[in-house]
């Protein structure tokens, strides 16, 4: 062990938070080397969903002329859905479409590889294709660095800050992360389909660079999660986010769930004439801020998906944003201990002091209970029904009888779903508690 | 022949291999070189159009050029010698994924000469010729228009070969030369034997293990039936390796952090290897690109052949597989002359049905009776 490297930190993963955490020591002018099991940062990582970039700009001023975007999100559509039925909440606003942008669909394997390079840029040493296979200890067991899976392959450090996703090995170790709870957890998978750009832009009515983000209710046969379509450039992702228990009590397969949401009424028009490009699943930390690990122990820190920081609040789906807050963070936090010389795990509270001060774990906290909200049997099962079953009773014509009005429609509905009206009152009432 | 011996090769019949200033820290042994070649392993080819998209991510090393270069590094240790690998490829970006694999070449403790490329760029009477040559049969649709796939079409491996050995130079005459046997990036495998004509060495082609012999190489060639012929070739020389057999050493974590792209050394650019290339270059003269014509895939005349009337499903399957049948035992003719060579092909050939009997009357062949 003598002859290690030694460095002021080593962080584990180019992910989104390893990559924050080396950009913010590295400027910071600490030693700090980036290990990335892939050939490449992104070559592991799977995501369908949107980052928005606000964060990035306390990275790259005006990042947007150089991030590799697929498109700008200019609207969000939130749908519910039957079998037969749809009803949407649609958004569109111009000016997501200019500077500084809202969000943007983006391939994770370029992105990836443009963040890791803004830490390379900064001073940063990045390791490709090379494990963490272990925590390195020191004789009183604090952590002093990590096991490679290379020759003479140990990396000492001051911190580790581990940034190595879902299912975190070295937290585990550590004993920061408790065996994987898989009620904590979904299964995301989803479909990358080629169509052409004019394609895309005729049938979701966009221009240029502009996006579309659908979030879906309602597709899943009832278990817990939901469903999404993006629009890349070139390319739309379609996939379903799952109730990992769920989904093994089902004894469903979940390409069979996108299957099914690709031949929806309201979707498949959308996607005529797609052809299969690339399909991938990938484990999602859906628990929220009471599933979060312990943050920091002696010598180490916990970032992005290892710490569970993935926002599953109903109308808020956001990860890519919260791992780049939280390496930022982490990267403070480690420049500060070693600048106080004190990488004790007190020396190293100031992570999360950091992360509750801003949105981080301010969001999370706030959302606390709108996973169980969110996922809970009658969000799932009886309301998308429901309220596409009141929308019909009030948008069908049914001369020569009168309307109905909205108050029958309502009674119409809930009776057919059996939601009576003390328990939607009190699910309006949590959900107001929750998201207000 | 015997088994291989470990030793210093004793130098070859023209050339002092190992020769040379030395660029390696102090080491004066013979010279070992790898050619390699950075290429995408994993290019995207669009099914309707055949458009094909490299993504810098899937740079890498082929499997025939990373056994190449693992061959290069145990000769290298079992001759003591010093160990030059060169490496054609894209122009590294700091942080980018050529760096990256270029770095990882280096902390192998080999010297790295990196051939820059220019980037696919083809033009005038090249292109013309190379579009025509993709065209689809039919049509006037090219098959693939991008500028890489032409580039690919119109490499010129003498040039690049060419700028190789004059990349080479300051470091002395190779003793042996390793490359691979082929590249996904549709190379023509050429190169070996333009190099083997450059250094005036001997080579041996698709080798499926080499050692380390005194003065020579051992080379285990493939033959048909399992069987392997193995050659001693004489120092200099060069080889190219298939891909299998051997699996090219991960770089320690120390020598990784050690090497940099200071570790590299760039060659002069090379303008992709193509023709304009050559016309630019310094070697013996311009290099002509002769297209006979567009391709066309090669269809053998179909062999009518009556059903089998046995009423045993089983025994109509044997005699259309032909399996459990004797077959004829491999014939050993020579050596004999190209002429009678190509007789006894012929010959066969037309015994299997394969060509039509020759007219009465028509010219006798050249080993002919």
């Amino acid at each position: 062990m003598s002859g290690a490297t030694e460095f002021d930190a080593v962080v584990v993963g180019a992910g989104p938070a390893g990559s924050a955490a080396a950009i913010a020591l590295a400027r910071a002018g600490r030693s700090v080397v980036l290990v990335e099991r892939g050939p490449f940062p992104g070559s592991k990582n799977v995501y369908g969903g949107v980052v928005y970039g606000r964060i990035l700009d306390q990275i790259v001023p005006a990042w947007w002329e150089e991030v590799p975007v697929e498109r700008w999100i200019v609207r969000r559509s939130t749908m519910m859905m039957t079998g037969t039925q749809s009803l949407s909440v649609d958004y569109r606003s111009q000016a997501w479409a200019d500077r500084p942008y809202n969000g943007m669909t983006t391939v994770r394997s370029r992105f990836d590889r443009w963040l890791a390079g803004k830490a390379t840029d900064a001073g940063a040493r990045l390791v490709t294709s090379t494990v963490a296979t272990g925590l390195v200890r020191d004789a009183s067991g604090r952590i002093c660095g990590v096991h490679t899976d290379r020759g003479d392959g140990d990396l000492r450090a001051r911190v580790v800050v581990a940034c190595d996703g879902v299912n975190s090995f070295l937290a585990k170790e550590a004993g920061l992360l408790p065996p994987a709870e898989a009620s904590h957890h979904t299964l995301g998978v989803k479909e990358v389909l080629d169509l052409p750009r004019s394609v895309i832009d005729e049938r979701f009515g966009l221009t240029g660079d502009e996006g579309t983000d659908i979030e879906i209710l309602g597709c899943t046969r009832g278990i817990p999660g939901g469903g999404f379509l993006y629009t890349n450039a070139d390319t739309v992702s379609v996939g379903v986010v799952l109730s990992l228990p769920h989904l093994a009590a089902a004894g469903v397969r979940p390409e069979e769930l996108i299957a099914d949401l690709k031949e929806h009424p309201s979707i498949a028009p959308y996607l005529r004439g797609a052809t299969l490009r690339e399909y991938a699943a990938h484990l999602i930390p859906e628990g929220g801020y009471d599933a979060m690990p312990t943050l920091a122990t002696d010598g180490m820190l916990v970032a992005g998906d290892a710490a569970a920081m993935t926002l599953a609040a109903g109308i808020w789906l956001e990860g890519v944003n919260f791992a780049i807050g939280s390496g930022l963070a982490a990267g403070r936090a480690v420049d500060r201990a070693i600048g106080a010389g004190d990488c004790s795990a007190a020396g190293l509270a100031s992570y999360r002091a950091d992360l509750e001060a801003q949105f981080v774990l301010a969001d999370h906290k706030r959302f606390r209970r709108a996973p169980s909200l969110i996922l809970s049997e009658r969000v799932q099962q009886r309301y998308p029904g429901f309220l596409c079953d009141m929308a019909e009773e009030l948008f069908t014509v049914t001369n020569p009888t009168p309307k109905p009005g909205g108050l029958r429609a309502t009674r119409i509905a809930a009776a057919r779903h059996g939601v009576t009206l003390r328990a939607l009152a009190a699910d309006t009432l949590r959900a107001l508690r929750v998201f207000g | 022949m015997g088994e291989p011996v470990a030793g210093r090769p004793s130098g070859g019949k023209r050339t002092e291999p190992g020769a040379g200033p030395n660029r390696t820290g102090g080491q004066t042994g013979p010279l070992v070189v790898a050619c390699v070649r950075i290429v995408d392993l994993r290019p995207h080819v669009d099914p309707l159009t055949g458009r094909i998209t490299r993504d810098p991510a899937g740079l890498g090393l082929p499997a025939p050029d990373a056994a190449a270069l693992e061959h290069a590094l145990r000769i290298g240790e079992a001759w003591s010698g010093r160990v030059v690998v060169a490496a054609a490829g894209p122009s590294p970006a700091p942080g980018g994924t050529p760096d990256a694999v270029l770095g990882e070449l280096a902390a192998l403790g080999a010297t790295v000469v990196h051939l820059a490329e220019a980037g696919p760029a083809v033009h005038g009477r090249d292109r013309d010729m190379a579009e025509t040559a993709l065209r689809h049969p039919g049509t006037e649709r090219p098959a693939a228009t991008d500028s890489g796939a032409l580039w690919e079409l119109t490499a010129d491996e003498g040039a690049l070969a060419r700028r190789i050995v004059n990349a080479l130079s300051p470091f002395g005459v190779p003793a042996a030369v390793l490359c691979g046997d082929r590249s996904p990036d549709r190379g023509t495998g050429a190169l070996p034997g333009f190099l083997a004509h450059e250094l005036g060495a001997a080579q041996a082609l698709g080798a499926v293990a080499v050692a380390p012999g005194d003065g020579h190489l051992l080379v285990d060639r493939r033959l048909d039936g399992g069987w392997r012929e193995r050659l001693r070739v004489p120092c200099p020389a060069v080889c190219s390796v298939e891909g299998g057999g051997v699996r090219l050493r991960r770089a320690t974590l120390p020598a990784l952090l050690a090497a940099g792209p200071t570790a590299v050394h760039p060659a002069a650019p090379v303008r992709g290897g193509t023709v304009d290339g050559a016309r630019e270059g310094s070697g013996p003269g311009p290099v002509t690109l002769r297209i006979l014509g567009p391709p066309r895939p090669y269809r053998p005349r179909t062999r009518i052949v009556a059903p089998p009337a046995d009423p045993d499903p089983r025994i109509r399957l044997l005699e259309l597989t032909g399996a459990l049948e004797a077959h004829d035992p491999p014939t050993v003719l020579g050596p004999i002359g190209a002429p009678e060579a190509a007789d006894a092909l012929v010959d066969f050939l037309v015994r299997h049905g394969y060509l039509d009997a020759p007219l009465p009357g028509a010219p006798a062949r050249a080993g002919a009776p």
